[in-house]
């Protein structure tokens, strides 16, 4: 013990975590939380090295892997969530080789949220500025409780921090937006949840924005405009304010026109920043590393002569499974089948696909070739950008037989 | 055998707005094809409300379907305090993403909040288990 | 959970004085803190007719592990293991300011909240504001705590 390590269950990516281990195997995790344990301790279903559902060693996976996307005409090259930062710069440069549409889980998650962020666009802060000094926190479209168990008690709410050394309860208002009265909205109690309807959110923000105005706040589902101006009152008195934004307010706006629009007011009566409520561990290290080498954060085609970069919805991965322009498939550090609709994500199906997981999931049993890698964080090292774009350092914690992701996409690169 | 084999289960529209569970995803941590990810996946919430114009009890099967696709899942009953009549939940999962519609309006974002469904009663009909879901 | 009514109504309310209390209303009271378990009502074990009201009875005061002095109870299997209570508890706050008190895991041995596979583990309870002479009714590992896993009986 006394060793911490870094959960990779979610974005958070809590670093003070303490294992016990016995037999090569992890018996006991501290402080993680319930599904952050079960990432750690790792699958039951680990996933094999095949090549067409025949079991296969590994260098001739790899061979077949690099033969797939030699052969196609516009492969694509999908996940990165759950992928250390060396594999996603790999990928990239993959990518670049054989001319691939490349894209990350944040394409229909928290990407053009990120995308404003590193543009400039939106005020952001870390965790720790949260922690030390933010008391208006609004979870807006975002339950916590249920997708990030620790964010509420290491940053947002419960801690003591620098400027906020009373306690939650004295320190720090939590707030709640949201269509359904979920866990998070719980804790934040009943004066401070505000219920709308589905697809309500543009128009909440703009009365919101009316209310910061001092004219009197109207939706055309008539939410009680008392109400409305006493959460504008609360933002107001803000000293530090934070919006943390959940994918219910992003897939509800059509454009992120009403957040800007709503962020430019409380940064002219207040101060107040954005975080937006990352997923998978390292979805945004993809965005980060993607925009530096390319200037976009994801849905990009590169030409493989060139290797310039093509952008925009068309380079998708829904648009481009969706529309059937590619032919064949790399899946690393995700599983499409289960987390895109199926009525797109069932051409994968069609396509010489390949994933690289450290598990079997719905994707890796209609792939042609399957390659295991090391569980990041846990079987192999590596870097990884928390939800707040702070850069933190995975560490290994057991050995396997598996190779670290970043390690199978260099083969695979070398042998193209 | 009585007579309401014969009788059509009555049919309601209802839309669904899927949310995040930490106790599905920590079985999905574990594994996708087990019986815990199952149970904590396919299940719908419903209305109070919707549980009786359906004509069913909490905790039986229910056929969602739409154009994009059809499950069997488990209709429970919501424990939200306010009504919520029309409104159903389903934890995100494979079963929710059988029925989210392809549409886009080019942006490359599905409606994996806000989508139509129908469901009706599946009369003691098996849960879609995860294989045959595809 | 169940309160005292609720699990009187399961009882023989015979008033038999078989477990040793004057009325069946004093044993609900006692199964209630947990201080008797459902067994200790012999005709409730023993006479067919109570069967329902004895299983009903073992499932709503589930042989909790760990209750403790304090009657504090972690339901392990609703906790999801997000440490609000560590946090939140202003013992683990006194005794452990730059650990549990600053939302970190706790370093120090004094606290009464730590998570370990991902539940939350209670120890150290004589600590706790609700014990001892100067109790107060301190809730705030219960207010915080998302699931409703932790309760005082």
């Amino acid at each position: 013990m006394s060793e911490y390590y870094v959960c990779t269950g979610c974005a958070l990516l809590c670093d003070d975590i303490e294992v016990e281990t016995e037999n090569s195997k992890i018996k006991t995790v501290h402080a993680a939380c319930r599904k952050g344990v079960a990432r750690m301790k790792g699958c039951s279903d680990p996933l094999e090295c095949t090549v067409d559902s025949e079991n296969a060693d590994i260098d001739f996976a790899i061979a077949k892997a690099a033969e797939i996307l030699r052969e196609a005409e516009n492969p694509l090259i999908f996940g990165h969530g759950n992928s250390s930062s060396e594999a996603q710069k790999l990928s990239i440069g993959l990518a670049k080789k054989v001319g691939a549409y490349l894209d990350d889980t944040s394409s229909f998650c928290q990407g053009p949220v990120i995308e404003a962020i590193l543009q400039d666009k939106l005020k952001t802060c870390t965790l720790d500025d949260i922690r030390h000094k933010a008391d208006v926190i609004i979870f807006w479209g975002a339950d916590p409780s249920n997708s990030h168990p620790r964010h509420l008690s290491r940053y947002s709410y419960f801690p003591r921090g620098k400027e906020r050394q009373r306690g939650w309860e004295e320190d720090r208002t939590a707030i709640c937006v949201d269509v359904r009265k979920s866990e998070t909205a719980v804790i934040c109690g009943d004066n401070r949840f505000y219920q709308i309807p589905m697809g309500g959110d543009a128009e909440f923000m703009d009365a919101l924005l009316s209310a910061l105005s001092s004219k009197v706040p109207k939706t055309s589902f008539g939410f009680d405009a008392k109400r409305i101006l006493e959460l504008a009152n609360v933002l107001k008195k803000a000293k530090f304010g934070v919006i943390c934004v959940g994918l219910g307010l992003i897939y509800s706006l059509e454009d992120l026109e009403p957040l800007f629009r709503l962020m430019d007011k409380l940064n002219e009566v207040s101060d107040f920043n954005l975080m937006p409520m990352v997923g998978q561990y390292n979805m945004r290290g993809f965005n980060h590393n993607l925009y530096e080498e390319a200037g976009y954060i994801n849905r990009v085609k590169f030409n493989s002569e060139t290797a310039d970069a093509e952008h925009g919805p068309d380079f998708s991965v829904v648009e481009a499974l969706r529309n059937k322009t590619v032919d064949a498939a790399l899946v690393i550090g995700s599983d499409p089948l289960s987390s895109l609709p199926l009525s797109v994500s069932r051409y994968l199906a069609e396509i010489p696909l390949i994933t690289i997981d450290p598990c079997r999931n719905l994707t890796s049993s209609k792939a042609k070739v399957t390659i295991p890698c090391a569980l990041g964080g846990v079987e192999s090292g590596g870097t990884a950008v928390r939800m707040d774009g702070v850069e933190v350092e995975l560490k290994k914690i057991l050995d396997t037989e598996n190779l670290p992701d970043a390690e199978i996409l260099r083969k695979i690169t070398e042998a193209i | 055998m009585g007579f309401g084999q014969f009788l059509a289960s009555p049919e309601i529209k209802l839309k669904v707005v899927t949310y995040r569970d930490v106790f599905q995803n920590t079985a999905q941590e574990t594994s996708r094809f087990g019986e815990e990810y199952e149970k904590s996946s396919a299940v719908i919430k419903l209305d109070p409300k919707d549980i009786a114009k359906l004509a069913i009890k909490d905790g039986d099967t229910v056929i969602v379907k739409n154009s994009s696709g059809r499950v069997v899942v488990k209709a429970m009953k919501s424990d939200y305090e306010d009504s919520h009549a029309g409104i159903a939940y389903m934890v995100n999962s494979p079963w929710s993403n059988s029925l989210v519609p392809d549409e886009t309006g080019g942006t490359g974002v599905p409606k994996f909040k806000n989508f139509e469904v129908t469901v009706q009663g599946a009369k003691g009909g098996k849960v879609t288990g995860i294989s045959e879901i595809f | 959970m169940a309160n005292v009514m609720e699990i009187y109504q399961l009882l023989p309310k015979t008033n038999c004085k078989e477990c040793g209390k004057s009325t069946c209303m004093a044993f609900a009271v006692d199964l209630l803190a947990r201080k008797v378990s459902v067994d200790d009502c012999p005709p409730l074990v023993n006479d067919a007719k109570y069967k329902a009201g004895y299983e009903k009875l073992s499932e709503m005061i589930a042989p909790v592990s760990g209750v403790t002095d304090t009657g504090l109870i972690v339901h392990e299997d609703k906790c999801i293991g997000c440490g609000n209570c560590v946090v939140a508890c202003p013992v683990n706050v006194a005794n452990d300011p730059l650990g549990a008190g600053s939302g970190k895991a706790p370093t120090s041995d004094k606290v009464i909240f730590k998570v370990e596979d991902g539940v939350v583990k209670a120890r150290n309870v004589q600590e706790c504001r609700r014990f001892g002479e100067n109790r107060i009714l301190c809730v705030a590992c219960i207010d915080t705590c998302p699931t409703k896993a932790i309760e005082f009986v």
